[in-house]
């Protein structure tokens, strides 16, 4: 091992070297500071080995042969050496990355550079509280040299900013030390700590001024100006090591100078980091440059680490492994994405949109962006995880909160971000110059690299599983190797993987889970089949539609919370890419993420409320929540479930989202993705059962939920021009009708919303399929632009017939064995008046099917349509296979359902209903499938017959050829009535849908939006201002805590 | 009850003096209305005439095999709603199909018709066919809602969805209907029942007196012959619905007679008196009339 005075002293060395060397031996200087930084990481990373493989334990270096307090000493433990390690690879990256500009500058440039990553690391080492005070002052000056590199016009005058600044700081730490001196007679850290600074006299004070000067170094809210005019004016390469490892040594140093204060100063620690946390990435939701964007989101990452800190004294041993996963996964992402930010030369948000000539840049984007919000498998997500726990344990619940409002709020810009990049035209002729030099995108894909190993190393450090370990995951991400390969294989190997898998699992699925399995796994092979209609490589779209389908499969096995919700976020990511695929989804794909990302932070907290601490907590254990969480547990985690139902409330994100994606996604997202919701709801009520708030009982509440969905969902599809649409909108209406189900709480009532989660599964898919193939034809989605499409597409047709007569609910087809177990559902219902919503929103869905098939497929053919042919063969195979299901479900409805029946004897053991032979009684009445189906068949056959007996020689005639208020037709499109189809019923019952919740969702949006318009006018430029703001800050952080201490 | 082969044919006998008996009650019907106008009205047999000559005539066309189907559709939507319900009380001979399902499934097939035959007309392509549907479709929702209601209410009382079981707790004394016994409920269904006859103040779906509108606009000779067909059966059907739910039902063809005379003429006298509604007039009609009584009455069961 590499005494760490070395590892302070060779930097300093070479960097006095190269003052010694001639100007123009660029290529041995920069050799030289290569050289350097590569040995340090080295030494450090050897360090960290010691430590992680055990050979080595903290060990105190003392400097000048005397202990402390007669000299400094270092210390070196496992986080020191990590921290050292991750402030040298960023040095040595950056090193790399800014060949050209440190060959231009000269050697000056590389020993500021050297000095700052030594500066650094003995911020992190030392223990002397004076040495700390040097060391801050080195980074101060080295800063203020590097910022300098940059050929934006602004560097000069915000490194100045930052010198003001840092004097103010520098003046209140050195105050602050000499107070704590005098009061301690110690420099030594951990003497000052042992003697209680804080409690001495005067000795809060200089605690307070050490700690506010430190914590200031963090660019904490609102004493940050300064910080962010580096971010967006530095180079990018410098940025990466202001943010990634200036922060991380500023925050270590906080942590270690913590214990002097004593724990009474820990809620002012958290508090500075929350304030922080939410202001920063509330301000960075106006962001246009990216720099500057990345300058709050850093500001907001230091402050969330912050929080951590202030926690300590709950978090005991996980502390490490929490405030580590967040930092380094902020750290590693963080100068990932400032040097890519170097690739471009256009600083605007969308100028990114060039990554997407290169997709293995794009991925390296999207990494590091998971890493930032914390997605599973990446280390924020382990961390965030224990994070809630502990926090809910304790009671921490205005944190709890607060993180992850902060959490939601950032992942919103960040994905809005990458919508962009991903969506947006690339801006014509000013369009970013892209330079693709090897080295950069060497040192990003190290990033990438560095982050997915952290991924897989906070995988093995949980308390659980690690996530990479999982197949489906595996196989999921596999296909990001398979990306240069053809759809068809692609979707093989995918169709197959999915069938395998449901073959290896489905012996021990319980019934319900077999129901769930069946649709998820099989069902979506079947719709994969529609798939093979696509040619080219489709990139990225396997990757994310079998990352969607890993969720799915996971969820189901999950036994306990952390599986559980692992699935959840897998699931939601997978369905996010699926659905910004389409043309026009970017907006509706990033709405869906902000809804589902905060349906599950509800999920989150639900279970941490519920774990009380349990390490691993199983789903079963539900049902042991004491009585005073309970409820709460209940509705979190009840929402969270609703918001992927798409609940009337939290709907608005559906109709987008379904309607504009791809036409072999739109089926995926509909008739599988909406069925995690259900089955988290199956899971809560299982456990939880009927729970009651201040009296209110909570299913109740649900019951009047899910009857206001069907009703509202219904009738919002009766008045959509758009075809897909409409769909999505009764997708709203038919989890309005299973939810309903389900918070009836009784054996009939969830034996129907079973039978929904399969109805609905095939028609909806069917439907989407064939609206899809249509829309693909046509080339428009709007319903009055087509007709009379019969003929021409009969295929189309008749699925989308036999679609709307199953959705409807009509005899024979299997939509009416839904409607007769509701009937008999409802009788033995407690409540009666939400059944009336419910009766009304049923025929309403005999509008919008009727309107669809009319307008599409019947009335009058279109002049430019005349030459379309049937959709493609791939997209009517499986329709035709629906078709065929739904008959066979229609007719012997009891494969699929007898053993559910029975299955829900253990829960609700009254009311099942008796099988015999082709007919189903229940306690109060009758329904024979066979029969229906034969007699309807039968009066159907015998009157055909009949008619064309009497009528056998009938001429086909055009459409077009009839007369009309007495008068010829003048062109199709005059005569097709489509536009506007229930104009009289718009003019009844339109008052229905205002589009409240829309408008209080988007007032919530244009409030944060506005609020942080309005507050980020006030960082003026000034260095002034900002110099003010920070004694603002300090004396209101010195009233608030001298206040509260 | 399961399926015996002689079924079929005393199904069909029920189907042939149901049709029979609609012939001449729609007959009468005009026949009454005329005679108050001092006219002197139409044959008795005239609508089996009209009904036979439709059906004999032989200059068709067809739009499309959906317009074809459409007409089947109707007519097997109104047979099939007819025989899954037994017509007369105790007897074996008259119970029809009715062991297919219960209650629930007589509401639902009550839709298999409208739905065929907004599909027929709808490829006709005329578009005075498809404003028909858009009418009557949205003037169905609630026009059927307090029926359901009454249903549900009627269902919770006796605890039953079997339409013989309804019918026989309410013998014994004609106080015994569910007329006395559920009143409210009947309210609603009564005047959801107007909703569903075609006949004013509800009939803008159709608007038979001036230009023709609604999906038969372009039927003709034996499309329209079934059409008519089921335009004779299908109230008939709904009314004996009604009359085994909410008074009493019918223990034999008299009584029947009677019962669907009295129930049909409910909606003829509404229809002579009050003018016609638009569609959104009838809409809040129903919502605002007839639903709170049907939530009354499931309130009140």
């Amino acid at each position: 091992m590499v005494s760490p005075l070395v590892l302070l002293g060779t930097p300093l060395g070479m960097a006095f070297l190269l003052g010694m060397l001639q100007n123009r031996w660029r290529f041995a200087s920069y050799g030289i500071t290569l050289l350097t930084m590569t040995c340090m990481s080295l030494f450090s990373a050897d360090w960290v080995l010691g430590f992680a493989s055990g050979s080595l334990v903290a060990t105190d270096f003392s400097t000048a042969g005397a202990p402390p307090p007669f000299a400094i000493s270092l210390r070196m433990s496992l986080t020191e050496a990590s921290l050292i390690l991750l402030v040298n690879l960023a040095g040595l990256f950056s090193t790399l990355y800014l060949k050209e500009e440190l060959l231009r500058i000269g050697r000056r440039g590389m020993a500021v550079l050297l000095i700052d990553i030594m500066a650094l690391c003995g911020i992190i080492l030392t223990r002397d509280i004076f040495n700390l005070f040097v060391f801050f002052e080195l980074v101060v000056i080295s800063t203020g040299g590097l910022v300098l590199l940059s050929d934006d016009q602004r560097a000069p005058s915000a490194g100045f900013k930052y010198l003001i600044v840092s004097q103010l700081i520098s003046v209140l730490l050195l105050i602050g030390i000499i107070f704590a001196y005098h009061s301690t007679g110690t420099l030594n850290i951990d003497g000052m700590a042992a003697a209680s600074l804080g409690l001495l006299k005067g000795g809060a004070l200089a605690f307070f001024l050490i700690l506010i000067a430190v914590i200031s170094e963090l660019k904490p809210f609102p004493a940050n100006g300064w910080a962010l005019d580096i971010y967006e004016s530095a180079h990018p390469a410098f940025s990466a090591i202001f943010s990634a490892a200036a922060s991380s040594a500023a925050l270590f140093a906080v942590a270690k100078l913590l214990p002097m204060g004593g724990e009474s100063w820990l809620p002012v620690v958290s508090s500075i980091g929350l304030v922080s946390f939410l202001a920063a990435n509330l301000f960075a939701l106006c962001q246009e440059n990216d720099r500057r964007l990345l300058g709050y989101s850093s500001i907001a990452q230091t402050g969330l680490v912050l929080v951590v800190i202030g926690q300590q004294d709950i978090l005991g041993e996980r502390y490490l492994f929490i405030a580590g996963g967040i930092l380094l996964a902020h750290a590693v992402a963080k100068a990932g994405l400032y040097w890519l930010s170097g690739l471009l030369s256009n600083r605007h948000l969308t100028a990114w949109t060039v990554l997407r000539q290169s997709p293995l840049l794009l991925f390296a984007f999207i990494s590091f962006i998971a890493l930032l919000v914390g997605l599973p498998p990446f280390p924020g997500f382990y961390a965030k995880w224990e994070l809630v726990h502990l926090l809910a344990q304790e009671g921490r619940l205005a944190i709890l909160g607060l993180v992850l409002l902060g959490a939601l709020v950032e992942a919103g810009y960040l994905f809005r971000w990458f919508g962009k990049v991903v969506k947006r035209s690339d801006g014509g002729e000013e369009a970013a110059v892209f330079s693709v030099a090897p080295i950069k995108t060497l040192v990003v894909f190290a990033a990438v690299a560095g982050g997915w190993s952290l991924g897989y190393l906070w995988g093995q450090l949980s308390l659980f599983d690690n996530i990479l370990h999982t197949i489906p995951v595996l196989f999921a991400l596999g296909f990001l190797l398979l990306e240069r390969f053809p759809v068809w294989l692609k979707n093989s190997l995918a169709i197959v993987g999915l069938v395998s898998y449901y073959l290896i699992s489905y012996p021990a699925y319980d019934p319900m889970q077999l129901i769930f399995g069946t649709v998820i796994l099989i069902g979506g092979g079947v719709i994969l089949l529609a798939s093979y209609s696509v040619s080219g490589r489709r990139m990225g779209f396997y990757p994310s539609a079998m990352l969607m389908f890993a969720g799915l499969s996971l969820l189901i096995e999950a036994k306990d919370s952390f599986h559980f919700f692992v699935a959840w976020e897998l699931l939601t990511i997978g369905s996010y890419f699926l659905i910004l695929r389409g043309k026009q989804s970017e907006p509706h794909a990033l709405s869906y993420l902000v809804f589902s990302l905060g349906g599950a932070f509800l999920i989150l907290a639900g279970f941490a409320l519920a774990a009380e601490g349990v390490e691993l907590f199983p789903l079963s254990s539900l049902s042991q929540v004491t009585a005073d969480k309970a409820p709460w547990v209940f509705i979190l985690l009840a929402v969270g479930f609703m918001t992927k139902t798409a609940s009337v409330g939290l709907h608005i994100w559906l109709p987008g989202a379904h309607a504009e994606a791809e036409t072999d996604v739109s089926p995926m997202v509909s008739g599988i993705l909406l069925k995690a919701g259900l089955y988290g709801l199956v899971v809560l009520l299982l456990g939880m059962g009927k729970q009651q708030l201040y009296g209110v009982e909570l299913t109740h509440v649900m019951l009047w939920i899910g009857a206001l969905s069907a009703l509202l969902g219904n009738l919002m599809a009766v008045f959509q021009e758009d075809a897909k649409r409409l769909l999505a909108y009764s997708s709203i209406g038919q989890m309005g009708y299973a939810l309903f189900g389900l918070a009836l709480m009784n054996h009939l009532g969830w034996l129907m919303a079973l039978m929904f989660v399969i109805n609905h599964y095939i028609y909806k898919s069917m439907l989407f399929l064939s609206v899809g193939g249509v829309a693909k034809r046509t080339g428009t989605r709007l319903m009055y632009q087509m007709g009379g499409l019969i003929t021409l597409m009969p295929l189309s047709f008749i699925a989308v017939l036999i679609g709307i007569i199953a959705v409807s609910g009509v005899p024979p087809l299997s939509g009416f064995g839904g409607r007769w177990i509701f009937y008999n559902a409802i009788l033995t219902a407690e409540y009666r008046l939400p059944i009336i919503l419910i009766f009304l929103a049923g025929p309403i869905a005999f509008l919008y099917l009727f309107r669809l098939i009319h307008t599409l497929f019947l009335g009058q053919l279109k002049d430019e349509h005349r030459q379309i042919k049937e959709a493609p063969f791939w997209l009517i195979v499986p329709q035709m296979i629906f078709v065929a299901c739904l008959m066979a479900f229609a007719l012997v409805p009891g494969v699929a359902l007898r053993r559910f029946d029975l299955y829900l004897n253990q829960f609700f053991p009254q009311g099942g209903l008796n099988w015999e032979g082709v007919s189903i009684t229940s306690q109060f009445g009758y329904w024979s499938p066979v029969s229906i189906m034969v007699v309807v068949m039968v009066i159907f056959a015998s009157l055909l017959g009949w008619l064309i007996f009497v009528n056998r020689k009938a001429q086909k005639v055009k459409q077009f050829n009839m007369v009309f208020a007495a008068e010829r037709p003048y062109r199709p499109e005059t005569t097709h009535f489509a536009w506007n189809f229930f104009a009289p019923y718009k003019k009844a019952l339109g008052f229905l849908i205002q589009p409240l919740a829309t408008r209080f969702w988007g007032m919530v949006m244009d409030l944060l939006h506005t609020s942080a318009d309005l507050t980020r006018r006030f960082y003026t430029g000034n260095g002034q201002t900002y110099a003010i703001h920070l004694l603002a800050f300090v004396v209101v952080v010195y009233l608030f805590s001298m206040g509260s201490l | 009850m399961n399926f015996e082969w002689i079924q079929i044919p005393y199904s069909l006998l029920t189907l042939f003096i149901v049709i029979n008996y609609g012939l001449l009650l729609n007959a009468f019907i005009a026949k009454i209305a005329a005679r108050i106008g001092r006219r002197h009205g139409i044959h008795l047999f005239q609508n089996h005439i009209d009904l036979i000559k439709n059906y004999s005539l032989r200059t068709s066309i067809t739009h499309g095999v959906m317009f074809y189907l459409g007409p089947v559709f109707r007519l097997g939507g109104g047979v099939g709603l007819l025989l899954f319900v037994p017509t007369l009380y105790g007897s074996e001979m008259f119970s029809n199909l009715s062991f297919s399902g219960d209650l629930i499934l007589a509401l639902y097939f009550v839709f298999f018709g409208a739905l065929g035959m907004a599909l027929g007309a709808g490829e006709s392509g005329h578009p005075h066919a498809a404003i028909g549907v858009s009418r009557g479709l949205s003037q169905m929702t609630t026009a059927e809602l307090p029926f359901a209601l009454a249903v549900f209410s009627v269902s919770l009382q006796y605890q039953t969805l079997s339409i013989t079981e309804i019918v026989s707790l309410q013998q014994g004394g004609f106080l015994n209907w569910t007329l006395f016994t559920n009143p409210l409920a009947v309210a609603a269904a009564m005047l959801s029942f107007l909703g569903s006859m075609m006949r004013p103040p509800f009939d803008v779906v159709l608007a038979p007196q001036e230009i023709p509108i609604g999906p038969p606009t372009e039927y003709h000779s034996s499309y329209l012959a079934m059409m008519q067909t089921n335009r004779t059966i299908f109230p008939i059907a709904k009314i004996v619905i009604y009359m085994n739910l909410f008074f009493g039902g019918a223990a034999s063809w008299p009584v029947f007679f009677l019962k669907v005379f009295l129930i049909y003429m409910v909606s003829v006298f509404v229809g002579v008196v009050f003018p016609r509604f638009r569609v959104e007039q009838s809409i809040r009609w129903f919502l605002i009339y007839a639903v709170p009584l049907g939530i009354l009455s499931i309130l009140w069961v």
